[in-house]
């Protein structure tokens, strides 16, 4: 998913753009619909920063800052006692330990499949409901499934066997949060983790997966209310700064050249 | 080997792209090339058997498969990758190969890689794991039943004297490399990573004599660098194992930061330790690849109880060149399945702790595959260090 | 639900004596937390290391660390001390056992008492670790020195106990005086360690005395497993996997004598009756190596059911018969276990020089194959353990070219059946000794199905 955030004094507007490999290069068109919205010219945005796995594809971004550093600046600027980020986004996880908004530590999962939200998109699918509808069914469970299996193709074949063998729907989701809930603070567990802990990524919307995840680490955790825009609110921040630092030198920040033109490649 | 000294860096680009070039022609010469993987061959022993010892490479771009017909994929990635280049024809030219017992990895599959490649000559050195005065001795051994065993293939009794000679030729070339380092303290370096990692790895794929020459050309050829090419940016670390291939280095070198310092097996672990002279010299082998190479295969000895004095004592190294070299980060760079490395990466990271450089650990395959993943968590890395 | 429960239910086996080894194990382990309570000296230690006898002679309880994971793996509870162990920055490649150890132990010392629930009671903090850097294992030279992080009080002491790899032109005989001599310098060096730990010197009729008893003990193994020869065969690998408690645990004891006694007993009686592990046996397969799922034993009563039977298996055979391993004229029992040591990781050498194309670890699969009248053979990679499962797709390609016993016809250039001989069928399952995240019991028994099927058709085609 492509997000934009326009900040002024404060955030002027924001888009989430639709989902597929296809949309990557067109970065450019939410981009569009977000100055639309704002009602700005594109000339008049002064800096821009990409962040994200596309932030490579990104032609008209002044500078590229990794997710890691773009999720602790926008985390800290809803919590400020925020130390831990947990991040479930649609291809990867990671954590992210911060202190003053800056990231101090992270790991990450962006090799498999299984501790991503696209696992849940997969069972969801093989399920034959709405990913949308995970989270309340879940919250309905008093008996979640166990799902052994941690690679997404075995864990596919053992739902379909499990319902086969008539264990409740509301059961199986719930065993799938869990399971993913448990590794992701497998993975995040690496960074000794300390409170106050934010869920963030388009997970953190699913009510069943925040419970899921407050089980399992023994304490509730919080989520922003935007989970999504998170990284995008944090790069506008440190774009800010940037131009801002500039103008007190009374210099104009280092800027590429830039048009809102669609990328060349893939 | 006597091109103008500009050409120099051209000649090493194609040595590195074309890897085993030189040591191809020196077959067609008559010459028995002998490979190996590991920091851990007494090379001067091949050397004075007339010999040429040839650093087999892996190679992140290749695919690995049909070294996966004999060889399980539990095994070191890198292993592997070496493995893989050999059965697909790579290293065609080697007479022999050497194997030492270094890990799991190299030491159990031992047959697998000599019935495969079925080399005219191969032969496993046995490392002991303690440094017990008993292990000390029992290597002795073991380094005299392969000078005998090589001589025998090789045609020739190898001589203390020959031995002596040898030595004195790695000496002399790790001499030039600790010349080649120091153009890496100023800030900005003289000599980037990528560079040198180049450098060093074609250096391992020719005649000791050869490769000395060689340093001594780009040593002359760096003197003349008034200004440094590189921009004054964080000065990284790499701690790990084999990193043979340069996509890491250039990596952290594109996304902004120089790498100035080392403790890899192809760099200060192998390449920086001397061979004392003077005395018998197959003990004076026995002590520089057991006592001198700092590897975890090698059991160091918590002798007084004391958790500090234990890191220290094992990494110390770390440190010491990480000051030298004044790092400002260091990254840990592991292979899955490498067991050797990978027990010690809550003590390493206590140690980097300890001496207060900040780390990013990273466990890797070996392919070109994850540099997408490798190069988010680095830039994130770089952005934290600010 | 169902499903899990059948699982849980105990394993059925062939053999009475490997039914009662669950108690003994189960003594083992509230034996060293009662041992440690009375002040008594416990050791962490490995098994295939064939120092035991040294241990027992100076009354140090050892506390076989991997058997304490391999009981999590068994229990299924090995995860939590597995994601402990990743948490702490170990990768989930290693050795599985290792993690799980390090991972309870770390939670232990964390606590300052036995984490929740704790199998069986828990694994004790130990006084000592004794690794053994050998050339077998990198985690035995390694897991202790990283479990001494969280406890670094508790000295460890690592030994070499080195043997040589098979060469064309380096025999053993030529390097065995110096490897021998290290490895009693070694040991010797392990007893001056033990005696400073204990306080208490070596007494060395004692040690002559276990040492005595150890290679009786092996003798008596190895007659017994030979009984297993018998068609149809009276115990299996899955009893095997039990039995090995006492073989690699107990050795040195009055206790593991007397058990291989009784087996040996049952055995022969078993034998007489002509009562085999099935019924009705078809195939007589050979575990060629890996160590065990400790999750999944029950993998070979679903062998069983399909008329597979394993008579012999490489794991854990740690044992050779005495009579055969070179012993020189000693008295003094550390040159015995040296010798002993050195000859066990030798013993096939000399037959593989005879076979051209073989290896020792190939010759050892090719007489048991003959000596146990094996139909095809089984093997185990375990990811996370690369000591016993690198190498064994090699060594059954290997085998595959240089031993074909099984004459069957084939087409010929000409259309005409000629004869010719075929390799033996055989199997590799994959998953791990206890990472349960790898094994899939659906997987696994397909393949199982349409490796009988392939042993059904072999049998069909061959030509007697
Ligand atoms: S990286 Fe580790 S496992 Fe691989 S060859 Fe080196 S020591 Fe062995
Ligand atoms: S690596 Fe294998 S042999 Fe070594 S301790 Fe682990 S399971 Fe045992």
């Amino acid at each position: 998913m492509t997000k934009v955030v326009i900040m002024g004094e404060e955030i002027m507007s924001s888009v989430i753009g639709p989902t597929g490999p296809e949309q990557r290069r067109l970065a450019n068109n939410v981009m569009k619909e977000a100055l639309n919205r704002a009602g700005l010219p594109f000339k008049s945005i002064s800096y821009v920063v990409a962040t994200g796995y596309g932030r490579i594809n990104v032609p008209f971004a002044d500078k590229q800052i990794t997710e890691i550093t773009c999720h602790a600046r926008g985390v800290a600027s809803f919590f400020p006692d925020a130390r831990t980020i947990i991040d479930i986004g649609g291809q990867d996880s990671k954590g992210i330990k911060i202190n003053n908004g800056r990231p101090i530590d992270f790991v990450m999962n962006d090799k498999c499949a299984a501790g991503s939200g696209r696992f849940l998109e997969i069972i969801a699918d093989t399920l034959g409901i709405k990913i949308e509808e995970m989270g309340e069914l879940a919250l309905q469970s008093k008996n979640p499934a166990v799902i052994s299996n941690i690679c997404t193709i075995f864990a596919e074949q053992e739902v379909v066997d499990k319902l086969a063998e008539g264990i409740p729907l509301k059961n199986l989701v719930a065993g799938i949060l869990e399971s993913l809930a448990n590794r992701v603070s497998r993975m995040v567990k690496r960074l000794k983790i300390e409170r106050e802990v934010i869920l963030t990524g388009g997970v953190a919307k699913n009510a069943g997966m925040v419970q899921a995840l407050s089980d399992k680490l023994g304490y509730p955790v919080s989520v922003p209310p935007e989970p999504l825009l998170t990284g995008a609110v944090g790069a506008t921040l440190l774009g800010k700064e940037i131009a801002q630092k500039a103008k007190e030198r009374d210099e104009s920040p280092e800027r590429k050249e830039r048009s809102l033109k669609e990328i060349e490649i893939l | 080997m006597n091109e103008k000294n500009s050409d120099i860096f051209s000649r090493i680009e194609s040595y590195y792209s074309d890897y085993g070039q030189r040591a191809k022609e020196l077959k067609n010469e008559g010459k028995k090339i002998i490979g190996y993987v590991c920091s851990f061959i007494p090379l001067e022993i091949i050397t004075a058997a007339g010999c040429v010892p040839f650093r087999m490479r892996g190679d992140i771009h290749e695919p690995i498969t049909k070294g996966n017909i004999n060889l399980e994929t539990i095994a070191c990635p890198f292993y592997r990758s070496c493995f893989d280049l050999s059965v697909k024809g790579r290293y065609d030219f080697l007479d022999g190969s050497i194997v030492a017992h270094a890990c799991d990895s190299m030491a159990r599959t031992y047959a697998v890689w000599k019935y495969t490649l079925d080399l005219p000559y191969s032969h496993f050195v046995n490392l002991p794991h303690t440094l017990s005065k008993s292990s000390m001795e029992f290597f002795n051994e073991e380094l005299n039943t392969f000078r005998k065993s090589l001589g025998g293939f090789a045609g020739k009794e190898i001589s203390d004297d020959d031995l002596a000679e040898a030595i004195g030729l790695y000496n002399e070339n790790r001499d030039k490399v600790k010349a080649l380092y120091e153009l890496r303290k100023p800030d900005p370096p003289i000599i980037s990573g990528t560079e040198l990692t180049k450098i060093l790895t074609v250096g391992a794929s020719l005649p000791v004599a050869e490769a000395n020459q060689l340093f001594d050309e780009v040593l002359e050829e760096l003197g003349k660098r008034k200004e440094s090419p590189l921009k004054k940016v964080r000065r990284i670390m790499i701690d790990g194992a084999c990193v043979d291939n340069i996509e890491l280095v250039k990596l952290i070198e594109d996304l902004g930061g120089n790498v100035v310092i080392d403790t890899l097996c192809n760099g200060t672990r192998d390449n920086l330790p001397h061979t004392d002279i003077g005395g018998d010299p197959v003990s004076a082998l026995a002590d520089r690849y057991l006592n001198k190479i700092n590897c975890p295969r090698t059991y160091r000895e918590n002798k007084e109880q004391d958790l500090h004095k234990d890191l220290e004592s094992r990494f110390g190294d770390i440190g010491f060149y990480a000051r030298e070299f004044k790092a400002d980060g260091a990254i840990l760079y592991v292979y899955k399945y490498c067991d050797p490395f990978g027990f010690e990466v809550p003590a390493r990271k206590a140690y980097f702790d300890s001496i207060k450089l900040p780390l990013l650990y990273l466990e890797d395959e070996y392919s070109a595959g994850t540099i997408g993943q490798l190069k988010t968590r680095i830039q994130a890395f770089l952005e934290m260090l600010g | 639900m169902a499903e899990e429960k059948k699982k849980h239910k105990k394993r059925r086996t062939a053999t009475e004596a490997a039914a009662s080894i669950g108690p003994m194990v189960k003594e083992f382990i509230s034996g060293t937390l009662r041992a440690k309570e009375e002040g008594r000296k416990v050791a962490f230690t490995f098994i295939v290391c064939l120092y035991d006898e040294i241990l027992r002679a100076m009354d140090i309880l050892p506390v076989w660390t991997e058997n304490f994971a391999g009981i999590c793996g068994a229990k299924r509870d090995a995860e939590r001390f597995l994601e402990r162990s990743e948490s702490l920055g170990l990768s989930r490649s290693l050795c599985t056992y290792a993690l799980c150890g390090i991972g309870f132990d770390q939670w232990r010392e964390e606590l300052g008492e036995m984490p929740p629930d704790a199998p069986w009671g828990g694994q004790v903090r130990p006084d000592m670790m004794l690794s053994s850097g050998q050339i077998l294992c990198d985690p035995r030279n390694k897991w202790y020195q990283a479990s001494q992080l969280y406890m670094p009080d508790v000295p460890v002491y690592n030994i070499d106990l080195p043997y040589p790899l098979y060469e064309d032109d380096v025999e053993f005989t030529d390097v065995r005086d110096y490897y021998v001599k290290h490895i009693i310098e070694e040991l010797r060096g392990l007893v001056a360690f033990l005696e400073k730990q204990t306080g208490t010197k070596m007494d060395y009729d004692r040690l002559s005395e276990t040492v005595d008893l150890g290679e009786r003990t092996w003798n008596l193994i190895w007659e017994t497993y030979d009984l297993r020869r018998a068609v149809p065969t009276p115990m299996g690998t899955g009893d095997a996997m039990n039995t090995m408690v006492p073989m690699c645990f107990m050795m040195g004891t009055q206790e593991a004598y007397d058990f291989f006694l009784g087996l040996n007993k049952e055995l022969k009686e078993k034998v007489a009756r002509k009562e085999g592990v099935v019924e009705d046996e078809k195939y007589r397969l050979l575990w060629g190596g890996g160590l065990p799922s400790w999750f999944a034993l029950s993998d070979f009563n679903y062998f069983n059911s399909k008329g597979a039977v394993f008579p012999a298996e490489t794991t854990y055979r740690m044992i050779e018969s005495m009579y055969q391993i070179y012993m020189p004229d000693t008295n003094d029992p550390i040159e015995r276990l040296a010798w002993r040591w050195f000859g066990y990781w030798v013993f096939w050498h000399n037959k593989a020089r005879k076979r051209p194309g073989s290896h020792p670890d190939v010759e050892w699969l090719i007489q048991y194959i003959e000596d146990y009248k094996i139909d095809g053979i089984v093997m185990h990679e375990a990811f996370s353990c690369r000591t016993w499962h690198l190498g064994l797709i090699w060594q059954l390609n290997q085998l595959a070219k240089i031993y074909k016993p099984i004459p069957v016809l084939v087409l010929g250039k000409d259309g005409k059946k000629e004869k010719t001989n075929r390799e033996l069928p055989s199997l590799v399952l994959e998953s791990d000794i206890i990472d349960i995240t790898t094994y899939s019991e659906v997987d696994t028994r397909n393949r199982i199905d349409a490796f009988i099927e392939t042993l059904e058709s072999v049998a069909k085609s061959k030509v007697h």
